[in-house]
């Protein structure tokens, strides 16, 4: 490397230096005290200084390895192995992370903690999945998910406290609710797309929270739902001490009784509730509905010149996606026995964008190295507190710059006229 | 030869603009009919009335099928092609770039699949009749790509083709609606003279093998001379002449229209 390029690299890290200083000057080397009477502030230049001191070594860092035209990244490369594997071996691949799932309740080092961690990324994988449907093969972009999630929750939580049937019953009746739901929002975009499309299903996310809280008869208003029946293994409650007469699953497989039986099934329901959604996407892509998704996405004036009806074509795609969304509200209502409106905000259905977004567009396996990726860190930073979404935001930052199509953007075709090639 | 297409008193207007004025042609089964003029004649307006994308101020559109003539003013946006079985192509290209050329085949033929696959329930339960009938689209989707030459590119993206191979996708693609009227706008655009000469061909072909009437926007004059049966001239948006290729080529008005007025 030539002279030149390190005085260069150095002034562009002294730079830095400066806009991290005037950045984090303020945010982290203030900070407000309250001793007695009134907010007294404390500096603390110290940690200032040693933040913006590794920003200048990171910025110099990246310098040097630019001027060296070395690609650095291990995760581009791990990710680009990822997307150029032949359909034998992600079938492998697929097999074994399922295997994986499987078995992971019963390795050593899984705690109930973990348990908990696995069951919120298996939901988020499921929302990313039904979601995948609208915007990764359809196109549409749908900011207001989390809608279909909150009437799945509340469908499964009214039927259930209200009737009192079982989990079996009312889990695809809250699918049908939600995918009712879903052709309900449907019909007034069916002429908006892009930028339009997404302001109105953010709108139509936040009305539905805010009938939620409001409508205090039926919904019981911010307070919530409280009872939700939790499920139960083929009639077998997880009880300690079941009712007179009534078996429950830790008397009836003669177990010694540990709250972790229902976390372990809680987990199973998930996982297939999961896998049955990615079965399904698999399959209807390859169908003719399928195909016709990702054509209203790449052409939407090309398909009607081809006879493909626009219309029915979007409102099953907003309808299947929603449905699934639906499944996973009925799972989240009964996993926590309480739900209330807060839990249907805004940034969950951010989330849920910003993992099929990052996963790449319309890929199965992107959805769900993103969840992990973006749940993950966001979980491994919980002691920081607040400052954890600086790692979520962090995690996205660091997608976009290496992977801006997402982790895996490539798409394989449905069908083949001559076979697997590679 | 019996008509196919008949254009009557055809009027589009936008606001205080007269795109259309009272036009009336018509264009014969087993004949390419060319509509040329200089830009903005209304050439691609009449094709976007015919096609269903704009509804016309005034006049009718009919077209003569076996069992008795259609108005196409009937028919909006997707039935045009889904129903009365009128396809076309656009002046810039449309394909679906992100899918396979096999896939662009199949998405026309999505009518018929769609009912074979039971709505998708027979394609969920992955039934034999329902995988039949996909072979069956596959075969047909080989047939035309044979004909044009990139069957064994089937299984790469649309979008990564060249120019000119994806002109001539778009124009299979059309066809694989199995349309009784084939609308094309400039499909010469952009094309080198040997693909323009192979284009003549696969036009020819079209209309001599598969009996469809062919409607033709084109500026490219060794395509229009070369192959056109009839031609229909438009300038601001009025019919100028209408006859058969030889005939244009010496009409007074079309020199006029094209060249202006020798003071």
């Amino acid at each position: 490397m030539e002279k030149k390029d390190i005085i260069q690299s150095v002034k562009d890290s002294l730079f830095t230096g400066v806009i991290a200083l005037a950045l984090f000057g303020p945010i982290v080397g203030l900070r407000t005290a309250s001793k007695g009477e009134g907010l007294f502030i404390t500096p603390q230049w110290g940690i200032v200084f040693i933040l913006v001191g590794l920003c200048i070594l990171g910025r110099f860092l990246i310098n040097l390895n630019s001027a060296r035209k070395t690609e650095f990244t291990f995760f581009s490369k791990f990710t680009s192995k990822l997307s150029s594997v032949t359909e034998e071996k992600a079938k492998h691949l697929a097999i074994t992370a399922i295997l994986f799932a499987v078995v992971f309740p019963f390795l050593p080092f899984t705690d109930r903690y973990f348990m908990d961690v696995a069951i919120m990324i298996l939901t988020y994988i499921m929302l990313g999945w039904g979601l995948n449907i609208v915007v990764g093969l359809a196109g549409l972009l749908d900011l207001g998910y989390v809608a279909f999630y909150a009437v799945g929750a509340y469908s499964y939580a009214l039927i259930a406290t209200t009737f009192g049937w079982s989990f079996w019953i009312c889990l695809p009746l809250a699918g049908v609710f939600a995918a009712f739901f879903g052709i309900l929002l449907g019909f007034p975009v069916l002429r908006l797309r892009g930028d339009y499309l997404a302001i109105v299903t953010l709108g139509f996310g936040e009305i539905i929270r805010i009938v939620l809280i409001n409508w205090y008869e039926v919904t019981n208003g911010p307070d919530g739902i409280t009872g939700i029946p939790r499920p139960s293994f083929f009639g077998l409650p997880f009880k300690r001490s079941p009712d007179e007469g009534e078996a429950s699953f830790h008397t009836f497989f003669n177990l010694e009784y540990s709250t972790m039986h229902r976390i372990i099934f809680l987990y199973y329901l998930i996982l297939i509730l999961a896998l049955i959604t990615n079965y399904f996407t698999l399959k209807i892509r390859k169908l003719p509905v399928g195909r016709a998704w990702e054509a209203l996405r790449e052409d939407e004036i090309a398909c009607k010149s081809l006879g493909v009806n626009p219309t029915n074509t979007k409102l099953t795609a907003f309808a299947i996606g929603a449905m699934f969304g639906g499944f996973a509200g009925s799972f989240f209502a009964t996993r926590q026995a309480f739900i209330s409106p807060e839990s249907f905000t805004f940034i969950e259905s951010a989330i849920i964008v910003a993992i099929v977004v990052l996963g790449g567009m319309g890929s199965q396996t992107g959805v769900v190295l993103a969840s992990i990726f973006l749940i993950g860190i966001t979980e491994m930073f919980r002691d920081l507190e607040q400052y954890r979404m600086i790692a979520f935001g962090g995690a996205m930052v660091l997608i976009m710059v290496f992977k801006p199509k997402g982790i895996l953007a490539n798409r394989k075709p449905t069908i083949l006229m001559h076979g697997d090639k590679k | 030869m019996s008509n196919l297409l008949s254009v009557e008193n055809l009027t589009m207007q936008f606001g205080g603009l007269t795109a259309i004025d009272n036009l009336s042609f018509d264009a014969k089964n087993n004949e390419i009919t060319s509509i040329i003029g200089p830009n903005g004649a209304g050439k691609t307006t009449v094709f976007n009335c015919l096609t269903g994308f704009y509804k016309p101020t005034n006049g009718q559109m009919f077209l003569h099928k076996n069992e008795g003539k259609i108005s196409l003013r009937k028919y909006t946006d997707f039935k045009i092609a889904h129903v009365a079985k009128v396809a076309r192509t656009f002046q810039n290209i449309r394909l679906f770039p992100a899918m396979s050329v096999l896939e662009n085949l199949l998405v026309a033929q999505h009518n018929e699949l769609m009912v074979a696959s039971g709505y998708s329930l027979f394609g969920l339960l992955n039934l034999k009749s329902y995988r039949d009938k996909e072979q069956l689209a596959v075969d047909k989707a080989r047939y035309w790509l044979d004909i044009i030459g990139l069957t064994n590119r089937a299984d790469d993206n649309a979008g990564d083709l060249p120019y000119g191979d994806q002109r001539k996708l778009e124009i299979v693609r059309a066809m694989c609606i199995e349309p009784k009227l084939l609308c094309l706008d400039e499909p010469a655009a952009g094309l080198n003279p040997k693909e323009s000469a192979e284009l003549n061909k696969l036009l020819k072909f079209i209309k001599t093998e598969k009996k469809t009437g062919i409607l033709l926007i084109e500026h490219d004059m060794s395509v229009v001379m070369g192959i056109s049966d009839h031609v229909v001239v438009l300038n601001y948006g009025k019919k100028i002449f209408e006859g058969t290729a030889d005939q244009t080529k010496t009409s007074k008005e079309v020199i006029e229209a094209y060249l202006g007025v020798d003071e």
